[in-house]
Formats: C-alpha cells, structure tokens, sequence
C-alpha cells in the first residue's frame, strides 16, 4: 500500500506525463483474504448466456472468463469488485461484499448508457466529467426528416452551431461554424471527424471549378463533400465540441470546435442475425417565392405605350430586354411571338402576362433511399454491414445524383485482451448534372431573373432552332439570355466520386485499467469531374469540355496508452498519453478544351487549341505528442488537464540551392485544464433540484494552419507554356503558429427528479497570431505579405433546456426542448500599420466584408445613400435618389443569436415531433433584388408607373443652406428604380436576414409487438415527416439563410442569384427482421 | 517479492525504451517536412523569357479592360447608355484607382525581375544575350512606370517593387519629375544595350510576342517611347526634354532609330489561339457593346473626315453612323446607335501600344514647337501620321483625304491651330491604346471635346485619378507626403507636374 502512495504521490508530482504512465506499471496487485465467487451472465433482451464475457478483479490482473452456459467461477475478496465486460455489451462493476453468488445481466452496447459521450481522440467519458460543453445529437434525431445533407439535421439541435449553407443544388454543402468566426483568413470551419477519421481538411474539403459567382467566363458548382456523402442511416451518434477546451486533444485543427461522428458498429446477438430494412422516400417543392409583378410586359423606359416582336406598323422592336418596364396587360393586343414560325406573329395577339413562367420551371424533386442493414455476431465478434442506394432528382431538370454507400464495421476479440476493430464506409456518387451557381449565363437563376412576365415557357421549350441541333440555340427573345433548357440538358457538369473513409484498430488491455491502442486512418476519395457547354452559349461560343480529376488523402496514425486506478477510496486517476502521424495529401488536374471542333462532341479529343492543363499538389504533416491527465474525487470533482506537441510541415521552410532550409519554427506547445464540479452530490440542495454541475475550462490550441507552401518564394506558372509570374503574397521563412484560446464557465441544472434541465456556457475565445497574407501596399510590388497577426475575439452564450411537460401513466408524454446561442465578436487587432482587412467581396467588388480594429467580423461596407443629417434619403434636381461615393458601414452579416424550440409529444404507438428555429439580428445583401428592381420585375416597382413618382426625402436648398422636403415628380420610372435600387447601391439592397422556420414535423407509428410478431417481424416503424415546412421573413429573395459559392468556399453576407428554398415532405418505413 | 521486482524492471526499461523509439522515430520524420513543405506546383529560380511573355501580356490586356471602361468614356470614343454609370460625368470613384495600381506595380516585379535574372545571366558563357533582355526590361519599365505617374501623379519608384528584396512594405512616393528624369535614363541604357545587337538564340525568338526577336524593332520602340517622355515633359523646361528630342532627331538620329513604318509598330497582335487572346474574347458583346455607343464627338469627326476606320470600328443605323451625346443630365439618357463591331474583340489592332503613325505626329509637333529642324518637315510628319494611322488597320488611304477640310495642313495656321489637328489626328490612332488619349488631353486640351449639362467635377477633365483608397491604409505616412508634395489635395483637379496646359 506504501508503493502505491507513493505512486501517486509521484503521479501527481510528474511533468512527463509518459513518464508517469510507465511508472504506474510499478502498482502491486493487493492480496486479502479470498473466496470463490460464482454466477450466471445474461443477456437481457432473451435471457440468453453470454459466453466469453470476461472477468477480472478490479485493479489486479486476475480474471475469469464465462463458459458456453454463461457461467464463471472466480477467486476474490470481500473487499474488491468484480468487472464484467463481453463485446458489444456495456462494461458493469459489481463490488462484492459478503455474496457468494453473482448473477448478472449485461446491456446490450447499442444503447448507449445515458451520460456517455464521445470526447476527442473518441475517448468515451461521462458527460458529468467534463469541464466544458458538448452537445450530443443522436442518430435517430438526424434521420428524422432526412434531408440531402444530413448536417441540416443539426440545425436547432446545437445551441452555438451555425451552418452556412452553399444551396448549390441537390449536393448542397454546408460549412459548420461553432461559436462564430475567429479567422480572418476565412477558415473558421470546425473539424469533422468520422469514426476517429479526420474529414474535413481531405475529402471533406470545398473543392471549387476555380470560379466565382458573378458574371465569370465559368460558374461554380457545388459537387458537395464526403461530408454530404455519409450516410445517415449509419449514424449512431454525433458529438459537437464547441470550444477548444472540448478538442484541444484534437491539436491543431479543433481550434474552431469538432463535430465528431460515431458510425453504428454491429451488436452481439445470441439468434442469428439483425436485418433492418429502410425506405425512405421524399419530394421537394419550392417553399417561397419572391413577390414579382404580373401586371406590365416587357420594355425599357419609354416603351411602355406599345410592344412590338420585331419592328411593325406599332414601333420597333422591343423583344430583346429582359425589363418589365413595358406596357400594362389592359387587354389589347400587339404584335407578339408566334412559336410555329417563331418569328412575328402575322396578327396582333393578346397582350397578356404568364403568371406561373417562372414557376412552372421547376419540378418535384425526388429522393428515394432504400438501406438494409444486417448486424449479429457472437460474444467475441460483432459486424455491421449496411448498403444504401440513394436516388436524387432536383427541383431543376436533369439534376440530381445517385449514391450508394457500403458500411461495414467489425469488432473482433482475440482473446480476453486483444480486440481488433475495422471501420470502413465506401460510397460511390454519381451525378450526370449538378447544376451551375451563382449570376451569370449558364445558371438557371440568370434566365429565371432574366425572363419577363409575358412570355410563356413553353415557347423556350424547344433547345434548338430548326435543323440546327447543337448548333444554334432557340432564343426567341433576349441573346443575352441562354435557354434554361440549353442550360438544364446541355450544359452538364458531372461528377463521379469515390470515397473510402476507414480505419483500423487494435486495442490490448495489459489489465482492466492499463490499455494500449493503435490505429490507423485512412480518409480517401478521388473523384472525376466534367462539365461540357454547347456551341453558341454566351460564355462558349465554340463549346466547351473540361475534366477536373481530384484525388485526395490524409492518413492518420496514431497510439494512446491509458491507464486508470483508484487511490483509496476516493480519487481515481487516469492517464493517457500517446502520438500521431498524419499525413494529407491534395492532387488535382484539371484538362481545358476552351474551343471545340465539331458541335455535340464532348471530350478532350474534339479540342481546337492545345489542352491548357493545371495542374495542383499539395502535401502536409502533422506529427503530434500527446497526453491527457484525468483525476477524479468521490464522484463529485473531476480534474482534466491535457498537453499536446505538434509538428506541422507547413511551418517549415524548404532548402533551396545554397539555403539549407528550416524546421525552427514546426514545433508549438499548448494544453487545456478543465474541471467538472457535481455540487449535488455534496451539497444540501432544495428537493426541486436533482442536479446540479458547474464547470470551467481553459484552453489553448496552436496552429500550424492548413495550406503550404507559405514559407519560401517561388515563381509561379501562367497560361503561356512555361511562362512564369511572381507570386501574389511574399513567402514568410518565419512564418509561426497560431495560437485560439478559450476560457469557459458552465452550468448544468436539473429540477424535479430531472424533469426540466438547464445548461448554460459561457465563453471568451481569442484568436491570435493568425497565419495570414497581410495586405500590402501594391507598389511595394506585392499585394500581400504572409506572417502572423491580427487577434479576433469571439464572447457568447449558450442555453440548453431540456423538459418533460407531461408524464402519464397512460403513457402519454410530452417533452420540450429549446435553445438559445448569442455570440458576438470583436476584430480587436489586425496588423501594425493597417486599418482595414477585406475579407471577402460581393458581386464585381460591390460591397465588401471588412474586418476593422473595434468592429466585428462580418461587418459589411458598400455605397448607399447620400443622407440629410436627420437620416433621410436626398434627392438631386430630377427627383431622382442620390448614392455616396464613399462605402459606409452597413450592417453585420452574422446574426446576434438563434435559438430553437423543439417538442415531442407521444402516446402508445405514436410520436409526434416538430422543431422550430430562428436567427435574429444580421443583414445580407441581395443582388437577386437589386436586378430585379432594376428590370421592374417585383410589385414594388408597380407605384409610379405612367403618372411618375415622389420620392420620399429631401432636396438640398442651396441658396439656404437647407434641406427641404423632395417634392419633384420622377417621370422617368425605370431611372428612378434603378437609382434607387441599382446593384451598386448596397444600402438599399440589403435587407434582414431575420427568420423564423419550421423545421421538422414528423408523425411516427410503431406497429405493436402483437402485430409485428403475426408478421415475423422484430419491429417495424411508419413515419411521415417535412421539413424546411413554413418560412417566416421579410427577406426579399427565396431564402434567408444562404451562403454564396465562390471558387471553393462558401461565403456568407452576399446572395448573388440563389436557387429558390425548398420543402421536403417523405416517408419513412423501418421494419426490423 | 524481489524476483517479481525484477521482472518488472525488465518490463519497464522495455516500456521506457519502446516509447522512447517512438519517440525518436517521431521526430526524426519531422525531417521531411522541408521536403513537404517545398512547392511542386511553382519554382523558385526564372529565366528572363519566362517572365517576358506573360507580363506584356497580363499589363496589356488588363490596359484593354481600363480603355473600355475609363480611357473611351472619360473621352468620349464612347458613352454609356446606362444612367448610373457616371464616368462619362467625370464621376470616377475611388475605388476605380486600384485596378491600375494593383496590375501595374505587380507587373513592374515580373519586369524588374527580367531584368536581374538577366543580369545574373549575362555573365555565363555564350549567354551574353541575356543583355538584350536587360534592355527590353528597361523599355517596359518605363511604359509601365509613366503610365503609374501619369496617371497618378507623384508615386513610389525609388523604393518601390522593394517588398521581396527589402522587405520594404511601406514605400516612398518619388515626385514626378525625378521619375522622369531617371526614366530617360533608363531609356538610355536601354538603347546602348539594344545597341549591341546581341541576337537571341532561336529557341527563344518565339517567346518575344511583340517583336519576334527582332532587336532593332525593339530598340526603336524605346527610342520612340523615349521620344512620347521627352515630349511629355517638353513642357517643363527643367526637363531639358527639347535638347535632347533635337539631340534624339536632327543630331544623333543614327544613336536613336525611330519606328519608320507601321511594321515597326509595337503591337501585342492578339491571336484566337489561347492564350493570346484579347482580355474581350470572353466578353459577350453586351459586355463589350450593349450598354454604350459611340459618342457624337467620335462619330461626327470621323464622319466629317469621312475616314475609313469607321468601317472596320462602329455599326451602322439605317446605314448611317450615329453617334450620341456624352455628359448628359442624370435621367437623360439615349438608346445606343453607333456601337463597336463586335469583331473588335478579337481585333490584333486592340493589342497597340506605341504605333508608327504616333511617332510621326510626335515628330510633326516636334517640328512646329520648334525643337527640331526643318520647319517644312511638319506638314510630311503630319500627313504621314494621318495616312499609316488608316493603312495601319488595313485600309486605303481615300483619295484626297489629305486636302479634306479639317484635315489639310496648312504652315500658315496658328500654333495652337496646328496642335489641335496633330492631337485631334493622335487621338484616334489612340483607338485601344491605354491611357494615352486621356494623357495628351491633359497635356494640350485637345482634341476639343463638348462638355454636357451632366458634367461634374467642375467641368474639368480629371487631372489625374485619385490614388487608391487602400494606399491610405497601407502606407499612410508616404501617401500624405506625396499629397501634400504635389502642391493640391488628392483629387481629380490637381495637377501633375508635366501638366503646364
């Protein structure tokens, strides 16, 4: 017992914590006086014996294991406890006392005990242990009310969690931020780990066609991630560690937070296997529209007295704009399109508007996913194997992609102490066409903003004009405009992709408390991408075909020994420590035929100039130390500290010629403490409260950054063969880590018996020292220069509550749950010498989000209008609104705070959920908008037309020095529209992006056991759900929640032509064999 | 007990020593991150003609995107038929100064960096032509650099182009007379270099795109780029421009060869082979010609003339050019007539940087100021001008064109009478060609162009164009010097320092 002591008395002393670790091996198995012990292991479910289950008195090395009838005998003391563990079932410890026999019935795995979560490194803890804040989301919550990309699924389930949706189409990615942005290069995305495989910064990551969103000679598409392609059937549970505190073990790459993903592993089962079968099958229609005008035709200013296709006896023509400024549908007629000669009608046809032109344009989307699982095993192996087919159609024709995912999980015990464990997910995603994004021809958006309202679709319906098949497109009115069926069946950007994310794992338990792991991850995808465009389209007069091959990997490996004992009664103390190796690597070609030969043909060979290739590589590492120290006292406080080495590659600097390179500046230091208090276990509480746990944390995490190559000059190839360029940014040799750090305080609360609980956290993250290309001067001959700095502060606060409103005995149940996240943030720092950080722009550098010392990220700046000192509009001598020429401050895109609330009612067979969420607070610019004020498309343009307008504002008085109210009646209605709402005017098109959304809705009927038996069944389940159901808010476009494609990322604030929201509605079927 | 004790020993150094390898293994792999931290998709070495190509190309198409939307509308080669587009009002936000700035200063490192890994060249065997390179850099430093002043005003030169080599981030503005004075310079150095004929090897003629290797061409495009300098400055007298433009012609004309026919233009000829391809080629012709047309000023003269380039530059309506007022009221806007051919987008022509006929109308002002001899040259200079500028896009020169009223020389017309049918001729060789038109308006006020009712800054053409709003932020010490040594505040009425007009 001395030895022991002394043990921890050096365990606790010990810096090395490795060190520590190997120390423990000096702990002596205590002997006393023994008996034999026996009994019977169960399984619950069927009252089968569980065969192989192991053993072991606590704390020593002795151990048992049960015979094919279940049943053990065992040597132990009165004073120790017995631990009883079997694969697939959850581990129980039973102290002996003065019992001679010992039965037991162990739980199966799959359902996770409550308070178990998933921390970094996969480490499963106790949610009281933890000294910070995690959200737990369960598969089931994610399968709801499916949707294309399941990370939609966490929204209102995590309070502090925001997604930035691309709503590029069916593939539709996201970028998850956790508790705001903190980088001013941009990259504040949160980690996404699979099954301990790192995801996001390989195949997780936004690849881009290397475009942006506004009237470019290319369009982004979105092609999605791996993130899109897991399959959430396969989902058992997601962990959300919102602060560096919660990942700091994750190194480097948790400074934003991680989302940790468990995939579903198989159970043991005593009869045979588990088949579950599952179909779910969905449609999506458009949930919103903007308000347009059906009431004038088309025409520019000064053509609204007549409309004529091509020029007649009535006046010119007035065919080819794409304004509404044209004559009122008053039922008279006028020389219009005949579509059967598709020329001039010969006669004056009736002048009337096609109220649904728009509308009629989109169609059903369809998803039909069907997946079988089959799960079993024995007591010393379980596997897991799931196939699911997906089948998309999009709401835009000949859209959509097809997917099928394998998954198969096996655990395997070798003996009593070795189990071997294989996790592999591999998914194949196919698509013919996704479509193209943003403001310009190629994108349905442009055409659909472009059409006006008397002209019927059906007359763009043929691709082609006569005998001119792939030749020459059907373009009955504006050439400006490419035929969205051009667009829809032609204009393809395909995408094949497969992916592989795996890993293996062997895990040795020396004894019950002293364990070693290795594994080995393995995240892969290589995907074909094409995107072919006919002859005469705007962009490619002579065609176009392009292949873009990418291929990445990142391999992790890693170990971690861990060891835990009890030290006397009442502290227990764990330790780990353990390293990894990662190793990522990004290849992608990309083939250019910019110009075609012959018309119809797609593919590399039909090219009419040489190829242009560009090519890209990039390559990191990461080598990490690290070690966590956990000690715990009575059951009630609990102390974590943890301490992590990284080596990152991307600080290194290469050796060139004579230079001989350096590795100074690869290695950073950081560590967290965290400290978990459960109050009520000590503390005399009022009875109203159940529960109650403070905690705290603090927490630092270093940074080596994700992109290379930052740390040496190099010339940079161009378009000319051979042809080289000095590079934008000037290289930094000393380029060093970044460095997050967090503190953060929270509160758990239960009352009545743990009917209503409450969690709250607080935090202060600072992100400094940032890797970041500086701008610079451009005469000092660069545009930017690398190196650290800038310090980003984000504070906020977090509330969970969770509910249990009714609980009869008749079994009716009511629960609620909510949440709120307000987080707001500061730019405190940038660089010496700099005011301004321009972080992203908006549509041909209209607007900018600007980072400025004393403001917040997020905070847009654009032109708007010029105002009298009492805050209204100025008007100048035509009546016309006035715009500075100066950018002002506008407003925040970020909202100050969401929040959700939730509710499931259930009774016998049925459940009935529905959630609700909002975010209130942020502003966004809306060029969808502005152009369509700008062409007279939307009802506010309807008052002025014919008789003129006054604006509302003032005229300057001169000679006074005054201002005056405007009473000059603007005439020229499309001028004084477009002066008001012009896309340059940011003010003016900027509009809250407050909303309010009715999530999900689902019903759900569980057959009863009686019925499912009849029809030899284990269980089977009918739900029919929506989501995305209803929208509220003032937003003038389709949607307010939106993120905007732009070569690779996703950027928030500016909506630059988005794709119309939609409502899904499905049906879902479990039946369990 | 003290067997067991050893047996554990035993097991611990094992441990110690496992974890220790581990260790070791571990950072012995950091070694390879120099490796994996070194660039596979770029070079940290160049060579002279690596960089050449790709430069004049990159400065001369974004010059294409700034004569379309800047140089054209401020003077009146076009107008806008869009009301909130209000540069032909003389309204140029801020924001427009950052494009020229930006690719300007980026270009001049791509083109200093010719001329020092040339340098380092020149000295290895047989590489002694490197030194020609030595010299083509020099002349696109000074195009390049004299499009920065004289556009802005006073700007870095002495420390700019500095950030890489001396990590200087925050560099001085120079005034613009010394820039001149160390252009011309360069100008020099740049002739004694090409001078020495130092031919280059076959392999690398190819990647001349302006002159094909031709040195002599290219020694005459500095000497005539030299000439555009000196005459720009001939208004200062400090600037000892009409020395050394009599030096340059009458003198020494054999040490300074000038561009003597249109095949000697400097030109970069666009191609429809990628990658050159004029920065229009992506352009739909909305982009290009939807929302403007021709001005009045342009068409009228060029209809007065009668002169041919209308035919290869404007459509017709009803088979009539049109043009359209410039500088109209907010609100008062006209539908387009006369509007560009949409096959100027593709045109070689567009690719001009210092044409022939340029030279001659210099060399005719020249004459008439007095700076060089015979006076009776004027009228062959002159006419000379007017008859390449036409032949230069592939035309016949109309019979008589040369006597036509407003066209026809006559020695007896005043000085400035003179000037303006020199600038007025110059003006449109400047068709496409940067800023050149804008600068020689600063320079003469010709050609004279009506001003509309919708006219801001004063009515005056800008001076100069601000300088970008993010040198303020960037480098605010330097920027408030170089307004305040400017003599005005940084703003379009301030004048540079060759501007005396």
């Amino acid at each position: 017992m001395t030895l022991l002591s002394i043990t921890a008395k050096k365990l606790l002393a010990a810096k090395n914590w490795l060190l520590a670790c190997l120390f423990l091996l000096f702990t002596v198995s205590v002997t006393a006086q023994e008996k034999t012990v026996s009994g019977v292991v169960k399984n619950p479910e069927d009252g089968s014996p569980i065969t192989n289950a192991t053993i072991q008195v606590k704390g020593t090395r002795g151990g048992a294991l049960t015979n094919e009838k279940g049943t053990y005998t065992i040597k132990v003391a009165d004073n120790q406890t017995l631990v009883f563990s079997a694969i697939g079932f959850i581990t129980q410890e039973i102290r002996v006392g003065n019992k001679t026999t010992i039965d037991i019935e162990l739980v199966n795995n799959n359902k996770e005990l409550e308070g178990v979560v998933v921390t970094a490194l996969g480490i499963k803890r106790d949610e009281k242990a933890l000294g910070y804040s995690l959200s737990k989301v369960k598969g089931e919550d994610i399968t709801e009310a499916m949707s294309n990309n399941w990370t939609n699924a966490l929204t209102g389930k995590v309070a502090g969690l925001n997604l930035v949706k691309s709503g590029g189409g069916p593939a539709g990615s996201n970028k998850i931020i956790l508790r705001g942005e903190n980088n001013l290069n941009g990259n504040s995305e949160a980690l996404i780990v699979v099954d301990g495989v790192i995801i996001s910064s390989s195949s997780g990551q936004q690849t881009g066609t290397g475009s942006t969103s506004y009237l470019q000679s290319d369009s982004p598409v979105d092609f999605g991630t791996s993130l899109n392609d897991i399959n959430p059937e396969d989902i058992e549970s997601v962990s959300v560690l919102k602060g560096p505190g919660a990942s700091a073990l994750y190194g480097a790459r948790g400074a934003n937070g991680a989302i940790i993903i468990t995939t579903k592993s198989g159970s043991s089962r005593q009869k045979g296997l588990g088949i579950t079968y599952n179909l779910n099958a969905s449609i999506d229609r458009v949930n919103r529209w903007m308000d347009y005008q059906n009431e004038y035709g088309q025409g520019t200013s000064g053509q609204d007295t007549w409309y004529s296709y091509n020029a007649s006896e009535d006046g010119p023509s007035t065919r080819s704009t794409s304004s509404a400024w044209g004559p009122r549908f008053a039922g008279q007629s006028y020389y219009q399109y005949d579509p059967v000669t598709r020329d001039k009608s010969t006669t004056r046809l009736p002048w009337v508007g096609y109220e649904n032109n728009r509308k009629d344009f989109f169609e059903t989307g369809k998803t039909l996913t069907n997946s079988v699982t089959i799960d079993g095993g024995n007591n010393n192996t379980s596997i897991r194997l799931s196939l699911t087919n997906v089948n998309n159609t999009w709401i835009i024709p000949n859209t959509g992609y097809k997917r099928n995912t394998v998954a198969l999980s096996v655990t395997h015990k070798l003996s009593s102490k070795l189990q071997l464990a294989a996790k592999v997910n591999y998914t194949n995603k196919n698509s013919d066409n996704l479509p193209s994004t943003g403001y310009n021809n190629q994108s349905i958006m442009y055409f659909i903003r472009g059409l006006t309202p008397n002209v019927n679709l059906d007359w763009i319906k043929p691709l082609w004009n006569p005998g001119q098949e792939n030749i020459s497109q059907n373009q009955p009115f504006s050439s400006l405009l490419d035929n969205p069926y051009v667009i829809a069946y032609t204009m393809l950007n395909g995408s094949n992709r497969n992916g592989l994310i795996g890993n293996v794992s062997a895990t040795y338990n020396f004894t019950k408390d002293f364990s070693i792991a290795i594994k080995t991850a393995l995240d892969y995808s290589s995907e074909a991408r094409t995107q072919q465009r006919p002859f005469d389209t705007n962009k490619y007069p002579e065609g176009m075909f392009r292949s873009q091959n990418i291929f990445t990997q990142e391999i992790n490996t890693d170990f971690l020994i861990r060891y835990s004992r009890d030290i006397g009664k009442k502290f227990n103390v764990g330790i780990s420590g353990g390293g990894s190796q990662m190793r990522n690597k990004y290849i992608r070609d990309e083939l250019r035929a910019d110009q075609l030969n012959l018309p119809g043909y797609y593919n590399l060979a039909n090219s009419k100039n040489p190829l242009v290739a560009l090519p890209y590589r990039g390559n990191y590492a990461v080598n990490s130390f690290y070690g966590l120290a956990q000690v715990s006292y009575d059951k009630f406080l609990f102390f974590d500290a943890t301490a992590r080495q990284d080596w990152a590659s991307t600080l290194a600097t290469p050796a060139f010629g004579t230079n001989p390179g350096s590795l100074d500046n690869t290695g950073f230091f950081y560590s967290s403490l965290n400290l978990s208090a459960v109050l009520s276990e000590k503390i005399k509480l009022p009875t109203a409260i159940s529960f109650l746990k403070v905690r705290g944390s603090l927490a630092g995490v270093g940074s080596g950054g994700i992109i290379p190559y930052q740390t040496a000059f190099t010339y940079s190839p161009t378009l000319f063969p051979g042809g080289l360029t000095n590079p934008a940014a000037i290289a930094n040799p000393n380029l060093r880590s970044l460095l997050t750090q967090s503190a953060e305080l929270g509160l758990d609360i239960r009352f009545l018996k743990n009917r209503l609980g409450l969690d709250v956290a607080v935090y202060r993250n600072n992100t400094k020292k940032q890797i970041l290309s500086i701008p610079i001067d451009r005469a000092s001959g660069f545009s930017a220069a690398v190196g650290n700095a800038g310090l980003v502060r984000n504070k906020g606060i977090e509330i969970q509550l969770n509910g249990t409103v009714l609980k009869s005995a008749k079994g009716f149940n009511w629960d609620i749950f909510a949440t709120f996240a307000a987080n707001s943030n500061e730019v405190v720092s940038l660089i010496e010498g700099v005011d301004v950080y321009v972080m992203s722009v908006g549509p041909a550098n209209r607007g900018s989000i600007q980072a400025v010392p004393g403001g917040r990220m997020g905070d847009l700046y654009g032109i708007g209008y010029n105002r009298a000192p009492d805050g209204q509009i100025i008007y100048n001598a035509q009546g016309l609104p006035t715009r500075t020429t100066e950018i002002k401050y506008i407003g925040n895109t970020n909202p100050d705070w969401k929040g959700s609330f939730g509710s499931e009612f259930k009774f016998k067979n049925f459940r009935l959920n529905a959630l609700m969420d909002g975010q209130f607070g942020g502003v966004a610019y809306s060029l969808t908008h502005a152009v369509l004020m700008e062409e007279g498309k939307l009802k506010k343009t309807l008052p002025g037309r014919y008789n003129g307008i006054v604006g509302d504002g003032v005229q300057y008085d001169a000679v006074n020095d005054k201002y005056i109210p405007n009473t000059v009646l603007a005439t020229n209605i499309q001028a004084y529209y477009d002066a008001h709402f012009n896309r340059d005017n940011i003010e003016a098109n900027t509009f809250s992006t407050d909303f309010i959304k009715l999530r999900e809705v689902r019903l759900d009927y569980t057959f009863s056991k009686k019925l499912v038996s009849k029809l030899k069944l284990q269980k089977a389940t009918l739900g029919v759900y929506g989501r995305d159901l209803f929208v509220i808010s003032n937003w003038p476009a389709y949607d307010p929640e939106f993120g905007t494609l732009e070569n690779g990322t996703i950027n928030a604030g500016f909506e630059i032509a988005q794709f119309p929201s939609t409502r899904s509605m499905g049906l879902s079927l479990t039946v369990g064999f | 007990m003290y067997h067991l004790k050893k047996e554990k020993m035993k097991r611990i150094n094992i441990s110690i020593l496992s974890v220790l390898a581990a260790g070791i293994i571990f950072s012995s792999c950091n070694k390879d991150f120099k490796e994996k931290n070194t660039n596979p998709n770029t070079l940290p070495e160049t060579r002279p003609e690596l960089l050449l190509e790709s430069t004049i190309f990159a400065v001369r198409t974004a010059n294409q995107t700034r004569e379309l939307r800047l140089t054209h509308e401020m003077m009146q080669v076009h107008v806008t038929t869009s009301n909130s587009d209000e540069i032909h009002r003389y309204l140029i936000r801020p924001s427009e100064s950052d494009y020229m700035w930006n690719v300007w200063y980026t270009q001049l490192t791509n083109i200093k960096d010719v001329y020092t890994s040339a340098k380092n060249l020149v000295v290895l065997p047989n590489q002694a032509y490197n030194a020609s390179y030595m010299g083509m850099s020099r002349i696109l430093e000074a195009w390049v650099t004299s499009l920065i002043t004289d556009t802005y005003g006073n700007v870095p030169y002495t420390e700019a182009n500095r950030g890489r080599t001396d990590n200087l981030y925050q560099p001085k503005f120079d005034n613009q007379k010394s820039i001149y004075d160390s252009l011309f310079v360069r100008l020099e150095e740049a002739n004694t270099l090409l001078a020495q004929n130092l031919a280059l090897p076959a392999t690398l003629v190819a990647r001349d795109p302006l002159f094909g290797g031709d040195l002599v061409k290219w020694r005459k495009f500095g000497n005539s780029l030299y000439l555009r300098l000196l005459l720009r400055a001939s208004g200062r007298a400090e600037s000892g421009a009409a020395a050394k433009i009599q030096n340059m012609v009458v003198t020494n004309p054999a040490n300074y060869p000038l561009m003597a026919s249109n095949a000697e233009s400097a030109i970069l000829r666009f191609t429809t082979t990628a990658p050159f391809l004029s920065a229009f080629s992506t352009y739909r012709d909305f982009d290009f010609n939807g929302d403007n047309g021709l001005s009045e000023f342009f068409i009228n003269t060029l209809n007065n003339w009668g002169d041919p380039r209308l035919t290869k530059w404007a459509s017709t309506v009803a088979s009539a050019y049109v043009g359209i007022p410039s500088g109209y009221a907010p609100g008062a806007q006209q539908d387009r007539q006369s509007s560009y051919l949409a096959a100027l987008k593709n045109e070689p022509l567009t690719g001009n940087i210092l044409s022939y006929a340029e030279v001659q109308f210099m060399l005719a002002e020249a004459t008439v100021k007095g700076y060089i001899t015979p006076a009776t040259a004027a009228k062959t200079y002159y006419e000379n001008g007017v008859t390449n500028a036409i032949t230069n896009w592939g035309l016949a020169l109309p019979a008589g064109h040369l006597t036509k009223p407003g066209i026809v020389w006559n020695d007896a017309e005043t000085l400035a009478q003179k000037m303006e049918k020199i600038i007025t001729q110059k003006y449109f060789t400047f068709f496409f060609t940067d800023f050149q038109s804008w600068f020689e308006h600063r320079r003469t006020g010709y050609p004279t162009l009506p001003i509309g009712a919708g006219v801001l800054n004063d009515k005056i053409m800008p001076t100069r164009f601000v300088y970008p709003v993010s040198v303020q932020s960037l480098n605010k010490v330097n920027y408030d010097a170089a307004v305040a040594g400017m003599g005005g505040p940084d703003d379009m009425k301030t004048k540079v320092w060759w501007d005396n007009n």
